[in-house]
Formats: C-alpha cells, sequence, structure tokens
C-alpha cells in the first residue's frame, strides 16, 4: 500500500515536471520569435558638432556608374567611427524606396577598424552578405562603392578588408572577392571603367 | 628429432608462401572518376572489408576540414558537415543520421569508411550523384560515367564505336583481337557485354570494367585496323593493314581528315570555365533558371562552335558539380591552353561585360620567372589578357552587342597563368529567359568564338 503523503509528492512532482516543460516550450518560442524578427539597424550614436563635408560614392545599376554625391553631416573625430558612420549613411541611401541600387533589408556595418591609418577593416552585418544580389557587375559596384566612399573620407586608406559579422568571407555573394585585403588605387583605376 | 625439422620446415613453407603473397598481391586502390580529375585511393583491408580514407577521398574534390575529438572525427566538405565515430556504424552528414555497412575506423588520426559507402556518402555531402562499381573498384563522381554505343557496318565490314565525349584508349592489336583499354575515360558497360556478330570479319565483342579501367575486346577474323575520328568520339575498327579512310558517315574519317578532329587531339588553345555548379549555383533567375546551367550551356555551346572551327578547347567542367576557385585555376593551368575564360551569366545591365584580374602587373625587377604568390600569379599575364578583353570587346560592338570592359576582384582570375578574362552574359531585354534562348546564346558565342580564332595567332605567339 502506498501511504498517501507518497502520492501526493509524486503528483506534485508530475505536476511540476509538466509546468516546466511547457515554460520551457514557451521560452524557445519567444526566443525564435526574436531570431526571425528583421535585422536590427545598428545604432548609431548622435554626433554634435560643425557639419562636415562627406562625399557618397552612390552606384547606379542603370548606367553602370559610381555617382559622387556630397552631403553635409556632423562626424566623430574618431577616423574608425567617421569611417562606421560614413558607409552607414552610404547604406541607409541604398535601403531607400528610390534606391538605383538597392539593398536587402537591414543591410548595414558594424565597425570599421583601422589597425594603421593606411589599412581599413570594414565589418559587414550578414544581412548585408546574405541578401545581395549575385553578378560580378551588382557586387563589383558594391564594393567599389564602399572603398571609394571610405577612400573620400579617409584619404590615407591605402587598402580595405571586408569582413562579415567579424569573420572573413570569401565572395560578397558568390562573385566579388572578400578574401584579402583590396588595394584602393586599384579600385580607383577600375572605376576609370565604369560611368 | 626429425618431428622438430617437420614443424621448421612447416614454418619455413608458411613463411614463404606469406611472403610470396605479399609480394604478389597487386596494391588495391579505388579509381575515382571526377569531372575536376580522376585519381587513385589506396585501400586499407581491415576485417575483410575494404575502406578508403576519407580524406584522401575528399581532397581532390573539394574544400576538407577535419578534426578528432576524442573517439569522434568532424569533417567539413565544401560547408557540409559530417560526423563519424570509431568503431560506429552510425553517421551524421548534413544534419541526418545514416549508416555503414561497417564500423567506422579511425587510425592515426586519419578516418576510413568501407568503400561500398563512398557513392552514398559523397551524394550526402556533396549534392552530386556518384556511383561506385564494386568489383572493378571504380567511383563515379557528379554524373561522369559515359556509355558507348557499337554499331556493325557492311561494305566494309566495320564496327563503329561511338560515344558522347573524347576518347583515347591504349589500343593493341593482336592477330585475331582488337584490344581497347580506356584507363583515363569513365566509361561503362552499355548493358551488353557480350556480343556475338557472326560476320566474316567480326566474330564477337566483350566489355569489361577492370581495376585498371575500361576494356574492350574485338574479336575479328581477318587482320584489323583502328581508327578514330568526329574528334575522338568515335572509333572504327575495319578489316585492312593499314589505317583507310572510312567510307559513308564522315564522323569515321580518320582524326587528321577534320578540324574538329584536330581540335580534339591538339594540345588545347582555349579552356572554358562554366563558373558556379553542384550546391554553388550562382545567381537563381527564376525557380527554374539558375546561373549554373546557363553558364555550363554557354560553355558547351561555346566549345562546339569552337571546334567546328578547329580551334582544340577543354571545358573544367561538363556536369553540374563544385569546383573549387584553386581547382578552376590548376585546371588551367596545367592544361596547357593559351586562353582561359570564365562564363557566367547575370539578370543585372544588359549585353557582355569582360572582365580581367584587379592585380597589379609586374612591378620593376619582376619578371614572368619571378616568384609569386599564388593570388598574384596572372600578374605577369596581364598584358595578354587585356588584348584578349579587348579582341573580345571588339567582335561583340561587331555583333551589335552592349560590351563593356573592366578589372574586377574576381577568382580565379588572379591565380591563372595565361591570359584570363571572364565573360559575364546579361540579356538584352529585361527577361531572364533570354539568358536560355539558344538564338540569343548562340549569337553571344558566335562573337567570342570569331574573337577566340582571331587571338590564337598573337596568344601562341606570346608563349
Amino acid at each position: 500500500m502506498i501511504s498517501r503523503k507518497l502520492q501526493f509528492m509524486v503528483a506534485a512532482l508530475v505536476i511540476a515536471i509538466l509546468g516546466m516543460g511547457f515554460y520551457l516550450v514557451h521560452l524557445k518560442r519567444k526566443a525564435e520569435s526574436i531570431g526571425s524578427g528583421p535585422a536590427p539597424q545598428a545604432l548609431v550614436a548622435p554626433v554634435s558638432g560643425p557639419a562636415e563635408q562627406m562625399t557618397l560614392y552612390l552606384a547606379s545599376d542603370d548606367d553602370y556608374g559610381l555617382r559622387p554625391t556630397t552631403i553635409s553631416s556632423p562626424l566623430p573625430g574618431d577616423p574608425g567611427e567617421r569611417g562606421r558612420l560614413t558607409l552607414h549613411t552610404l547604406i541607409t541611401r541604398y535601403l531607400q524606396k528610390n534606391s538605383e541600387h538597392p539593398l536587402g533589408a537591414g543591410a548595414d556595418v558594424h565597425d570599421v577598424f583601422l589597425p594603421d591609418p593606411a589599412s581599413a577593416v570594414v565589418n559587414l552585418n550578414a544581412a548585408l552578405v546574405d541578401s545581395h544580389r549575385s553578378g560580378i557587375e551588382v557586387e563589383q559596384l558594391t564594393v567599389f562603392s564602399m572603398v571609394r566612399t571610405l577612400k573620400a573620407q579617409l584619404p590615407a586608406l591605402t587598402r580595405v578588408r571586408f569582413l562579415v559579422d567579424g569573420k572573413s568571407r570569401e565572395t560578397l555573394a558568390g562573385h566579388a572577392d572578400l578574401s584579402g585585403w583590396m588595394d584602393v588605387a586599384m579600385v580607383t583605376d577600375a572605376c576609370r571603367d565604369l560611368k | 628429432m626429425p618431428k622438430d625439422h617437420a614443424i621448421i620446415v612447416r614454418v619455413a613453407a608458411l613463411l614463404l608462401l606469406l611472403l610470396t603473397a605479399g609480394f604478389a598481391a597487386e596494391p588495391r586502390r579505388v579509381e575515382v572518376y571526377a569531372p575536376q580529375s580522376s585519381y587513385q585511393v589506396d585501400i586499407l583491408v581491415r576485417e575483410g572489408v575494404d575502406y578508403v580514407g576519407l580524406t584522401d577521398l575528399l581532397e581532390p574534390l573539394g574544400r576538407v576540414e577535419s578534426r578528432v575529438e576524442g573517439k569522434k572525427l568532424k569533417l567539413t566538405f565544401n560547408g557540409a558537415e559530417a560526423e563519424f565515430e570509431d568503431g560506429k556504424r552510425q553517421f551524421r552528414a548534413r544534419g541526418v543520421s545514416g549508416d555503414l555497412p561497417s564500423k567506422f575506423l579511425l587510425v592515426d588520426g586519419r578516418g576510413y569508411i568501407p568503400a561500398a559507402v563512398t557513392a552514398r556518402l559523397l551524394t550526402r555531402v556533396s549534392d552530386q550523384p556518384a556511383e561506385f562499381h564494386a568489383n572493378p573498384r571504380r567511383l563515379f563522381v557528379g554524373g561522369v560515367q559515359f556509355r558507348y554505343t557499337a554499331e556493325l557496318r557492311h561494305s566494309p565490314s566495320r564496327l563503329v564505336l561511338a560515344f558522347p565525349a573524347p576518347v583515347n584508349p591504349s589500343t593493341l592489336i593482336e592477330r585475331g583481337r582488337v584490344r581497347l583499354l580506356f584507363r583515363r575515360e569513365p566509361l561503362v558497360s552499355n548493358g551488353t557485354d557480350y556480343v556475338s556478330y557472326g560476320d566474316p570479319f567480326l566474330a564477337s565483342t566483350t566489355f569489361a570494367e577492370t581495376s585498371d579501367g575500361a576494356e574492350f575486346v574485338a574479336s575479328t577474323l581477318q587482320q584489323a585496323t583502328v581508327s578514330m575520328g568526329d574528334g575522338g568520339r568515335t572509333i572504327t575498327i575495319l578489316a585492312g593493314s593499314a589505317a583507310a579512310p572510312a567510307a559513308g558517315n564522315p564522323a569515321e574519317q580518320p582524326q587528321a581528315s577534320s578540324p574538329a578532329a584536330h581540335a580534339a587531339h591538339a594540345r588545347p588553345f582555349v579552356i572554358l570555365d562554366a563558373a558556379h555548379g553542384g550546391s554553388e549555383t550562382g545567381a537563381i533567375f527564376s525557380p527554374t533558371l539558375q546561373e549554373k546551367a546557363i553558364n555550363l550551356a554557354l560553355a558547351k555551346r561555346l566549345q562546339k562552335e569552337l571546334e567546328t572551327r578547329g580551334i582544340p578547347v577543354v571545358l573544367t567542367r561538363i556536369a553540374d558539380n563544385l569546383l573549387t576557385w584553386d581547382q578552376r585555376a590548376v585546371s588551367a593551368n596545367t592544361s596547357h591552353a593559351s586562353l582561359y575564360i570564365a562564363l557566367h551569366a547575370s539578370t543585372s545591365g544588359h549585353g557582355v561585360r569582360l572582365y580581367t584580374a584587379m592585380i597589379p602587373t609586374l612591378q620593376p625587377g619582376q619578371s614572368s620567372r619571378s616568384f609569386l604568390p599564388w593570388e598574384l600569379a596572372q600578374s605577369p599575364f596581364l598584358p595578354q589578357s587585356n588584348i584578349a578583353a579587348t579582341a573580345l570587346a571588339a567582335e561583340c560592338n561587331s555583333a551589335s552587342l552592349p560590351v563593356r570592359t573592366s578589372s574586377a576582384p574576381l577568382r580565379p582570375l588572379n591565380s591563372v597563368t595565361v591570359a584570363a578574362v571572364a565573360v559575364e552574359v546579361a540579356p538584352l531585354g529585361s527577361s531572364a529567359d533570354e539568358l536560355s534562348a539558344a538564338e540569343y546564346q548562340q549569337k553571344v558565342v558566335n562573337a567570342l568564338a570569331t574573337a577566340i580564332v582571331s587571338l590564337r595567332s598573337k596568344l601562341e605567339a606570346g608563349q
């Protein structure tokens, strides 16, 4: 004969196990719903101070060219932050509805590191790369546009390396090579063939 | 004492037998035929089961990374993950469990799987079809294997063998027998391995797959001769003591008689690289139209066009299989071709775009014989690449195709050690369907072929 006390204990344990199971499923669904939402845009700290000129090399798919566009904006003093803000502004233009070179939703740049004044490591987010259209020309325009925009803001720059979420990636979307350092002068030369 | 002698004699005899068997035994290997290369993998026999090393098997086919964690071997092949455990029959590949016919072996940090399961594993981790023929130990990856047809024709009696791809077998003509040994070709049975003809010239034929390749034997009742035609795609066995042109079908003419035949056997002038393949689709234009398929169709069309014009061509891939950048560059560099053309397709923009490598030309003090890093190996060949791009652009212009040339950070251009150009073909209008239209593909191919023919003397003279 099982004592009443033991029966109560077993019943309580079963209820506790079921309760924890339901809670676990609830937490899992909650985590999944957070993960499947739109990728958060990188936060850009408000910058105060006098407005400075920022040149964006905007790519156009229609005429296969890079169009320099100058805007005024307060810029941070730190070169890495300046680079990040400039690229963030460029990418934001590509996310607009009427963009001539559209990028996928959530595309952004995490950081720009400058190990030395001549070198920049651009850490893109996965949304930019994963949603990028595949093709030599279309990928070339994105990469060249970012390199030239960065060079305009950081004149001492001679080479740029791209990472995606902190890791090296072979190509942007199957074509443009991101595996090594990109020579800024060579990009500038290649842009002469663009309109 | 006599008893002791008997034991010594028996042991010595046994040792001698073992030694003899050891020397006589041929090394056992699996012959692997893949679109990128053919190679052999040594067999390790354990408990009567043939095993092959995982790394030996996969390395020539793509990027392999493996690490041993305790009794487990974790392996990544072209991004696909697989996990095995020493002594266990279960494995996981791409998150799905599977069973091995015998246990997995981990020997000195190297993983071994039963040879019988190689095809199934390759299909699982690479999305490529694979077929293993157990008895001759031949493994076909990426659907490369092909079959032949044999037809006996009369007046004069001759046996015509036709192949879907050029072949180059070792030929042995003996009294009453013609033996063709296909060592490098992934030739398989057409389903009828023995045929009795009862012809005054030809008695019978047999076909067999062996560990050396595939062997076709024709038993003849008269002295026979062998001639090749149609660019190595046909072999004619006929009566006579010297190769005489066969009457009738021009495809049977000996190889020197047609430009196409010459093209298939001479050193290739151009290597065509259909970009992407296998799990790497390139751009996806629609649910049924992917860049990799357009690239391959363009490459095959261009190959046909060039061979018709007498230009020897090789392709990096002839089926839907994945090649790494480095494998493509190595194919180009070892092909002894003078020109490398990578073929891409896109729906962005219109017409044809031509790209050369975005790397510096040789610096002062450097020469083409200087030691250069792999990623700059194209540097000495950039002038030839620019000549090629200019000629291609001129012909596209002549054909009223919008064309642009540029340099681009595009692999494997920078590691190719001959003139190298990437061609990206976009539709003239806005519909992606134009890319798969035979008429548009032929228009582009004609322009490219005309330019390539005009480049031959310039590039070969520069080598």
